[in-house]
């Protein structure tokens, strides 16, 4: 099975894809424009033909397929014929390429993933799936089990559930905070403003798996920096011991911490750069204003930073939470190896290894659409608010 | 002359702070990279330490496929952006210029599928890149990374298209060209700038994906540089020197090029928003 793939297959992969992007557009372009022709059945009947000898030539015929395909075929020429007209058919043209896209590598997976979720699919029932495409209906077990069997080894759905909010609440408060202060003081400044900023846009620019892997290394409890540095510490302020402070074992003893930590590190940068923008467009002459009538420089931030900014953090809000929310990345480049501890995780990164370390697919299917309801309700709820607000 | 006041010198104090807990790991990795074969793991804080050497580098080079794996990612990568912006940018053309039906269905289905969680497509896209008999090529990732992309690059490009005045196009018409020859004649040359965005977010997406990766490629020469660093710095603690090598050598560019683009990409994430 040591399978070495070569830059052959992708060429004609791009090629493939040009092919059948042409194939649609032919399809399309004859069906737009020959509705009024007698022969317009026949044009009908060639192109099923010939997507009849495509699935056939690439071995994904069966019979759903087909039944499909003729109700399309049918639907389609009526359309043509008696609402299209041959009338503005163009942007059809131009959008069906990526919209077929999109539903053959997004939409059929998430449909694939809510039929799985209903049916047995684990590492002892692949196989047959895989030879036959047969799977065991089960109704709404999965969902159940969600909820009865822990999605890891032994942190239960609501374990995850909390951590999950713990977390994404802290991260976003940091992000915001961090990003806010750092923000008013380069706004404040003039020289080497460029300069600050550049540096300090550095950890949203790294590559994010560079940078989470190698601040996983300086956690390492004994040759890593941030212990060494309270090593250090230690050694010039002996009475810091008396403290608790001391070195920790950040990986093993605080994971969830320890990314916490991290992603923090990660997220300021992004949030930096978004208020930054917002603060550049306030005029000065409200602050002027304020500051003749004697305003102090906290009553000028609440009073008119603040509100005039909140356009620009309420949907920096939102993103940075479904961001959080959904963050694998972090969690499992710091966890993921073999015996990484399971404290760490949260729901999506849960929902990771669940099928990918446990095997267990329509557990984890049911799981992704548990994880997907949730997160669909924060959004609506976020953006209802922040409709109210505005 | 201006005053140099107290509160300013504290502002560049605290913001020189906050400069050096941003960019040290990135100098840790590159001291760590360049600490000579016997001291890889010491507790050594210098930033160039005793008897530095490349030899990091070199064993990188020599002990594994590290630039088969740049040249993985950079393959993956370049196709999987190629059909991302070709798609995109007809789509958007259509979104930006005509009215049909099923207009505004199509777009905020577009932003549906923004909330569809990255992480939940995973399991379903791995198991058809099975059953296709897939895995462990580049197809299999090309195939699970071309689309994803997509939605946000058709706004973006609307977005930069709707600034475009539609004058030029009547303009082109009144000298003989149809639809697609204005469009392509006259609008995908103007429009570079929003096309080199949405190429260097699809580019970015691609290049520094991991989980997809981690399940569909298992062979170490199939493997992109993301996997290749993990099992670096996964499997056995001596193989840090030769994380950090390949660490330096992948941030390096990535960095000039994101530094260099930066204000690119945030107009480009604004006029998508705003314009939307």
């Amino acid at each position: 099975m040591d399978y070495i793939s070569t830059t052959g297959e992708v060429l004609f992969f791009i090629i493939a894809v040009i092919f059948s992007v042409l194939i649609i557009e032919i399809y399309l372009y004859l069906h737009f424009k020959l509705y009024d022709k007698k022969y317009y059945f026949i044009i009908s009947l060639l192109s099923f033909i010939s997507f009849y000898l495509i699935i056939r030539a690439i071995n994904i015929y069966n019979p759903k397929v087909l039944t499909f395909a003729i109700i399309w075929e049918v639907l389609f020429s009526y359309l043509c014929v008696y609402k299209v007209k041959g009338k503005n058919y163009i942007p059809y043209m131009l959008v069906s390429p990526a919209f077929i896209g999109l539903a053959l590598l997004l939409m059929y997976p998430f449909i694939f993933e809510v039929y799985l979720s209903f049916t047995d699919l684990k590492l002892t029932t692949i196989m047959k799936w895989k030879q036959t495409g047969m799977l065991p209906f089960v109704g709404l077990k999965q969902y159940i089990n969600v909820f009865r069997l822990p999605p890891l080894s032994e942190t239960t759905f609501w374990q995850l559930f909390v951590r999950t909010v713990v977390w994404t609440f802290s991260n976003v408060f940091f992000h915001i905070l961090g990003g806010f202060i750092l923000a008013l003081m380069l706004i404040e400044i003039n020289k080497f403003k460029g300069i600050y900023r550049t540096f300090l846009v550095i950890p949203w620019a790294m590559p994010q798996v560079v940078a989470v892997l190698s601040l996983r290394g300086e956690f390492h409890s004994e040759y890593g920096f941030v212990n060494l540095m309270i090593k250090k510490l230690l050694s010039i302020f002996p009475f810091l011991s008396n403290l608790g402070i001391s070195p920790v074992n950040w990986l093993s003893d605080h994971p969830l911490l320890t990314c916490t930590l991290i992603n923090i590190w990660l997220g300021i940068p992004f949030m930096m750069v978004v208020i930054l923008g917002g603060l550049q467009s306030i005029s000065k002459s409200y602050y002027d204003a304020a500051s003749i009538d004697g305003a102090t420089y906290f009553q000028k931030l609440k009073y008119i930073t603040l509100p005039l900014i909140k356009p620009v953090i309420l949907p920096a809000v939102t993103l940075g939470t479904i961001w959080t929310f959904n963050n694998i990345n972090v969690i499992y480049l710091v966890t993921g190896q073999a015996g990484g501890t399971e404290r760490a995780d949260i729901l999506v990164s849960a929902l990771y290894k669940a099928a990918f370390v446990y095997n267990r697919y329509s557990y984890s299917a049911a799981f992704a659409m548990i994880i997907f309801v949730i997160l669909f309700l924060i959004t609506t709820l976020y953006s209802k608010t922040i409709k109210v607000e505005q | 002359m201006k005053k140099i006041s107290v509160k300013h010198i504290l502002i560049h104090i605290i913001i020189l702070i906050a400069v050096v807990i941003t960019t040290y790991p990135l100098i840790r990795i590159f001291s760590v990279s360049i600490r000579p074969g016997d001291r890889i793991i010491s507790t050594d804080l210098s930033l160039i330490p005793d008897g530095a050497s490349f030899i990091s580098y070199i064993k990188l080079f020599k002990e594994t496929h590290f630039i088969k794996w740049i040249f993985n990612s950079l393959l993956i990568t370049l196709a999987t952006s190629f059909i991302g912006v070709t798609l995109a940018s007809t789509a958007a053309y259509a979104f930006s210029r005509f009215n049909f039906l099923g207009k505004k269905s199509g777009l905020s289905l577009l932003l549906l599928t923004q909330m569809i969680p990255a992480g939940m497509l995973i399991l379903p896209l791995y198991l058809m890149i099975m059953k296709l008999n897939l895995i462990n090529t580049y197809l299999g990732m090309i195939i699970a990374y071309s689309v994803s992309s997509l939605p946000f690059s058709i706004w973006i490009l609307k977005g930069y298209y709707d600034t475009i005045p539609k004058s030029l196009e009547e303009a082109a018409k009144v000298d003989g060209a149809n639809d697609i020859s204005a469009f392509y004649k006259i609008i995908l040359p103007l429009s570079t700038p929003a096309l080199s965005i949405a190429f260097l977010f699809n580019f970015t997406t691609a290049w520094n994906e991991y989980l997809v990766a981690r399940v569909v490629l298992y062979h170490p020469a199939n493997y992109t540089w993301t996997l290749g660093l993990f099992e670096l710095q996964g499997q056995f603690i001596t193989q840090w020197g030769m994380f950090a090598a390949g660490s330096i050598i992948i941030t390096i560019p990535v960095l000039v090029i994101f530094l260099y683009s930066s204000k690119w990409l945030i107009s480009g994430l604004t006029l998508g928003s705003v314009k939307g």
